[in-house]
């Protein structure tokens, strides 16, 4: 009788669990399958959510500089999966992870950032012009040919491995305001940058496309928004990745 | 007697300090947490530092990495091509995952940290509540078995009650199913994409984030969006690790072949098997969501053991050991109960 009763209490409680909780439905038998249906939810939704993450692919975003290896856009977002280890790889600091605000699918993919003053030698001094974070990376994201020739700051070439191309804004250019500024015409190691009126009052750099390599040491140096007082939101010289 | 006695001790200091006695005993924890902690700081400080040893999603140095499993397959899969360093990551992660199991989600996955610093900033009161649950549920489930199978002995048939039917683990579960669509949405849409929500990748990712924004003034929405990524993934969709990861449905796929340090019941020792009394203290205490006692009732099965240790520390007669190697499958369906001293006294109540 007190065994009943107690078994009856048992079961009581056994019901107020089931009723609050999630849970005890789960820790409960499912008939004839494994899969519960909160588990076919779970599946269902998250697939879903995940095609809807992989649409991300045709909303595109901003055209990032690459870092060597990774101009052609389409392979390295195949081949990225954000392991991170070309960040620490590269020597200059020069490689950072992407923000959102350039796009959704980019984000925390590698690209190369130029404005904290750091520039990119294709590891010609670090590692005789194999770039590191192309040795490093894993998956194989960032690839480079089985022949080329990079940037040699020695004897100027611009070598095979181009990031982009520097580009200068006339409107924001210290040069253009007779400021006698050439920062960006010294930073050059592969004289891609010529000065109008050299050895004038007022040389103005422009720069040689052909010779340019997207290095960024232009950009890296150029004073533009730090002693103008200009309103840009970039610099007065930046490099442009390759389209396509 | 004296021995029914222990049992009774047991089980009412057990009662007392419920979640807080269970806590003190959970040693291996403690060196566990100490353990992703280290690991975590370490390579996050790498990350900031630019010591190139990679992090978890592609541990390594040089030319050699650990990549992630999920991840070298998916850039596998994405690239159509066969990436060599990344078929090695796969067969060295198998490898490992045979011999330990899933050992890496509650040694080194980030969450599990995060997990640990939820608890810590949880009140205690909810902490009770939450550990009281789990302990009616998981008696329920071993009262069940053993009331069943008492009615069976008194010449009742099991299997007409009800009582003691266990549940059908398939082969699958839903965290499968979040795999076959991460892969599936990888091969239609050519890039890894579980990689852009990836927790792992998103722990790392936020102390990057953050740091950038102290040391280099790199304001961007980042900085919210990738920790609100983390605490949606962790603390809005529940039990993450049991229930979505698809991580832990790849390494559950070949642990289920894992037959070393796997933890066994020593039925001799064992409270419920020895002394018919409703103890089932592992099951409370597991990290998997396993019911290591009565495995047929956990939500998750041995193949997703994470060799926690939590069952063989919390245990309160030492039955549970990990040894090197378990011959057959651990763990019996259905516990025979031997001929036991039952004393009306010691009769387990739910409470």
């Amino acid at each position: 009788m007190i065994l009943e009763e107690e078994e009856s209490m048992a079961e009581e409680k056994k019901e107020g669990a089931a009723a609050t909780s999630a849970d005890v439905a789960e820790a409960k038998r499912t008939p004839g399958g494994g899969i519960t249906r909160r588990g076919l939810f779970i599946g269902v939704g998250s697939t879903a959510v995940l095609l809807g993450l992989g649409g991300l692919r045709y909303a595109g975003h901003n055209p990032i500089n690459r870092p060597p290896g990774g101009t052609d856009e389409a392979h390295l977002v195949s081949g990225c999966i954000r392991c991170e280890r070309c960040y620490e790889a590269c020597p200059r600091q020069a490689i950072v992870p992407a923000k959102i605000e350039d796009g959704l699918l980019g984000m925390r993919s590698p690209m190369l950032d130029f404005n904290t003053g750091n520039y990119c030698d294709f590891c010609y001094e670090e590692n005789g012009g194999v770039p590191l974070c192309v040795q490093v990376c894993p998956t194989e994201a960032l690839e480079l040919p089985a022949d080329y020739t990079v940037g040699n700051p020695e004897t100027g070439e611009t070598g095979d491995i181009i990031i982009g191309t520097a580009e200068i804004d006339p409107r924001t250019c210290l040069a253009y305001r007779l400021t006698g500024c050439r920062d960006c015409y010294d930073a050059c190691n592969y004289g891609a940058i010529e000065l109008k009126d050299e050895g004038g009052a007022n040389p103005i750099p422009y720069v040689v496309e052909d010779k340019c390599n997207g290095c960024g040491a232009c950009q890296a140096v150029c004073l533009s928004l730090s002693s103008g007082s200009i309103k840009s939101s970039e610099r007065a010289i930046v490099v442009r990745p390759i389209q396509g | 007697m004296k021995e029914t006695k222990n049992a009774a001790a047991v089980e009412t200091a057990s009662k007392k300090d419920g979640a807080k006695a269970m806590d003190a005993k959970l040693k291996t924890r403690k060196l566990r947490t100490a353990v992703g902690a280290v690991v975590f700081v370490g390579m996050a400080a790498g990350l900031i530092a630019g010591v190139s040893m990679g992090t978890l999603s592609g541990f390594g140095w040089d030319t050699f990495s650990l990549l992630c499993p999920l991840g070298a397959l998916g850039t596998m899969i994405a690239t159509k091509t066969m990436i060599p360093r990344a078929v090695v990551s796969l067969l060295l992660i198998a490898a490992l995952v045979l011999v330990f199991g899933r050992a890496f989600c509650s040694w080194l996955c980030p969450t599990m940290l995060i997990d640990r610093v939820r608890d810590f900033f949880r009140s205690p009161k909810k902490r009770r509540e939450l550990a009281e649950k789990k302990n009616s549920q998981i008696k329920a489930v071993s009262q069940q078995e053993i009331e069943g199978l008492k009615a069976a002995k008194a010449g009742h048939a099991c299997g007409a009650c009800g009582k003691c039917q266990p549940v059908k683990h398939g082969k699958v579960d839903s965290r499968h199913a979040v795999l076959g669509g991460a892969l599936l949405s990888t091969a239609i849409f050519g890039f890894p994409v579980f990689c852009l929500v990836c927790p792992v990748g998103l722990s790392f990712a936020t102390v990057l984030v953050i740091w950038r924004a102290f040391a280099h003034g790199d304001a961007t929405i980042g900085l919210i969006l990738i920790p609100a990524m983390l605490v949606i993934e962790l603390v809005v969709l529940r039990k993450w690790c049991s229930n979505f990861c698809p991580l832990s449905a790849l390494m559950n796929l070949v642990g289920r072949f894992s037959r070393t340090f796997v933890p066994v019941i020593n039925d001799e020792k064992c409270l419920e098997t020895a002394r018919a009394t409703s103890c089932s203290k592992c099951a409370e205490a597991c990290e998997a969501d396993i019911n290591i006692r009565h495995p047929e009732f956990g939500l998750r099965t041995m193949a997703d053991c994470t060799r926690c240790r939590n069952c063989v520390d919390v245990c309160p007669t030492k039955a549970i050991t990990m040894p090197i190697f378990v011959g057959k499958k651990a763990g019996k369906t259905v516990v025979e109960i031997p001929e036991p001293v039952m004393d009306d006294d010691l009769r387990p109540s739910l409470d």
